[in-house]
């Protein structure tokens, strides 16, 4: 199935084309956006196609078992492949809207491309190392793309987002090389036959902790994520909501890869130290999201606190709890893509994302605050809005496995983003302006484009609530796909087979 | 010689993690130098004889050959650290020009706020 190559190809070569094609204009937006819609629609058939059950996987280049790469869409890679598509699709044109070509800097587009190229190879490959490679292409454009309009202030947050992912991606190598010494092999199929065998070997716990360290550092969990909270808020705000719906939830994702369809399913101390780190995530880091004076800084924290719900959602380790993890992330990326869009749009109309000097936006544009207020009430779980299901999910889970102390951080974290949340409405939208002169100063009507675009995604995640019953369909096949791998198995070694060199 | 790789590979990720441990950036970055060579070096291990006296090539009289697969792997890992130094070399130069130092003690001041006052991004009227 040549067609599996795609998600990675069309970005390669938008990036490249738009490199190629210099000083930004007009006619070069315009490319880049007919190449992501086209991406978004793809991923979509992609999705669609793999609902009725057909998993597509290509071996690159024919080679053999052992040495050859396999690419894999999966249901779960296309849930992933479209969320990020999306998410990219909206970024891509709130930054248009945002700013005039003359203005926009002429690598923006293509090191945009280039990360999504690396975020979906990430999603696509079934090749231990192959992964770390895509770890790298999607980060060194994450580095650039940091760094390429940052002030200097800016620039040296950059440095330990860099530093620790550093040690992170040395560390998957060691991990990988722990891999291949253990099994001969770094195809994750034939990683996931071999490891079977090797039922309570402690040596695949230790390659199971180190995978966990280094996915964790990617999620961004408790010790291991202070550089987020500080560098996501430096960005410009389309690329800010990129970065938080979907590079952390890569980590995120290819932990549920490692521990559902790689490794074996009997590693408790593994699970008891996810769950351990997720409940500590939970409580820890939403207490900055309460402190920050600033809005992206308090969704920053929130995007912390909220990667522990998955993170618990995956140490609990049942059927249910991986589908409530696979609903949460689908939630997730798109409220936390669509809180910064709108952030964005309120620092357009109020000049400043400051709580204390903010205010009377819902007087100005009540449509606006609806937006917020819906995207607020999701994030918070509210019914029926599409995070109450997820966060419904995992403490149906955690209840059936009398994890207590951990439905307690859960509920405790979900008040606390409750109240954070209640902050930002009660000084940006309720309270009237601080000082005449400080509040909203409409400036014709760019903000209701960049608003509109907001909304689109405010709209999927309210289809993703309202809908619940076909994700949650999807989220329980694909958890059903994770716990039992021999179809994965299956599909990699027949085209693996086809080869033959 | 697999126990000296052994202890090449843990002195160096002693060293390593003690450099990046340090408040300057410029020992962090040299620290992850020495990390990433420690990673190699552990990949390389991987191939069965790690001293490089034998190729990963078949001669005439058919001995047996190393793994040729974990050369590969550091092969591109080398490609990537490389690439990444170069990066994190460029970025401190930028810090050191913008602030004059390169030490995390001066940089990250305690209690040091977000300077809110700053141009935010984006901030210019669009022309479409």
């Amino acid at each position: 199935m040549q067609v599996v190559i795609l998600p990675i190809l069309v970005p390669m070569l938008t990036a490249l084309t738009a490199l190629f094609w210099g000083r930004p204009t007009p006619a070069r937006r315009l490319f880049v956006a007919a190449s992501a819609l086209l991406q978004c629609l793809a991923a979509f058939g992609l999705l669609l196609h793999n609902a009725e059950g057909g998993a597509l996987a290509l071996g690159v280049g024919y080679w053999t078992y052992r040495v050859g790469i396999v690419l894999v869409i999966d249901l779960l890679a296309s849930i992933m492949l479209s969320l990020s598509a999306l998410v990219g699709l909206a970024a891509l044109l709130y930054g248009m809207a945002d700013q005039g070509t003359r203005s926009e800097h002429p690598l923006r587009l293509p090191l945009l491309q280039f990360l999504m190229m690396g975020i979906n190879l990430s999603f696509m490959t079934g090749d231990l190392f192959n992964l770390f490679v895509a770890f790298e292409v999607m980060l060194i454009a994450s580095y650039a793309l940091l760094t390429l309009e940052a002030d200097n202030w800016s620039v040296k947050q950059a440095y330990p987002y860099l530093a620790i992912n550093l040690v992170g991606g040395t560390l998957f190598l060691c991990a990988a090389g722990l891999a291949y010494s253990l099994f001969g092999t770094l195809n994750m199929a034939d990683i996931a036959t071999r490891a079977a065998l090797m039922e309570g070997d402690p040596r695949v716990t230790v390659l199971a902790l180190l995978l966990a360290v280094v996915f964790l550092t990617k999620a961004g969990v408790f010790p291991l994520g202070y550089w987020l909270p500080n560098s996501y808020p430096t960005l410009p705000i389309p690329l800010a909501a990129l970065y938080a719906g979907m590079l952390t939830k890569v980590g995120v994702y290819v932990l549920l890869r490692a521990f559902g369809t790689i490794l074996p399913h009997d590693l408790p101390t593994a699970h008891q130290l996810l769950v351990f780190l997720a409940c500590v995530t939970m409580v820890a880091t939403i207490f900055g999201a309460l402190a920050r004076p600033y809005i992206r800084g308090i969704l920053a924290f929130n995007i912390l606190s909220h990667i522990g719900f998955m993170i618990l959602a995956i140490g609990l380790f049942s059927e249910r709890s991986l589908a409530a993890a696979i609903y949460y992330i689908m939630h997730h990326i798109v409220v936390m893509a669509s809180l910064f869009l709108i952030t964005g749009v309120a620092i357009r109309l109020t000049r400043t994302d400051d709580l204390s000097r903010m205010g009377g936006l819902w007087k100005q544009a009540p449509w606006f605050g609806l937006l917020f207020m819906i995207q607020a009430l999701s994030l918070s779980g509210l019914p029926p809005l599409s995070g109450f299901w997820g966060k419904y999910l995992i403490l149906e889970a955690a209840l059936d496995q009398h994890a207590y102390l951990a439905v307690a951080c859960l509920l405790i974290a979900s008040i606390l983003t409750l109240v954070s949340m209640l902050r930002i409405w009660n000084r940006a939208f309720w309270a009237p302006p601080v000082a005449p002169g400080s509040g909203v100063q409409p400036r014709g009507a760019a903000w209701v484009r960049l608003a509109t675009i907001a909304g689109g995604l405010v709209v999927v995640s309210l289809v993703i609530g309202i809908g619940a019953e076909w994700f949650l369909k999807l989220s329980f096949a694909a958890a059903h796909d994770l716990m039992d791998n021999s179809n994965y198995i299956q599909l990699v070694f027949e085209q693996l087979g086809k080869g033959g060199r | 010689m697999q126990i000296e790789t052994a202890l090449l590979i843990g002195v160096l990720f002693t060293c390593a993690t003690y450099l990046i441990l340090q408040k300057n950036f410029v020992k962090i970055l040299f620290g992850f130098v020495v990390l990433s060579n420690a990673a190699n070096l552990l990949v390389l291990s991987m191939s069965g004889r790690p001293d490089g006296k034998e190729a990963p090539i078949v001669d005439a009289t058919g001995r047996a050959m190393v793994d040729p697969l974990p050369q590969a792997l550091i092969l591109t890992a080398i490609v990537i650290g490389f690439g990444v130094t170069a990066y994190l070399v460029l970025l401190l130069y930028r810090i050191f020009l913008d602030h004059n130092t390169t030490n995390a003690g001066d940089l990250y001041p305690p209690r040091e706020g977000v300077p809110l006052d700053r141009p935010l991004p984006g901030e210019d009227t669009p022309d479409i």
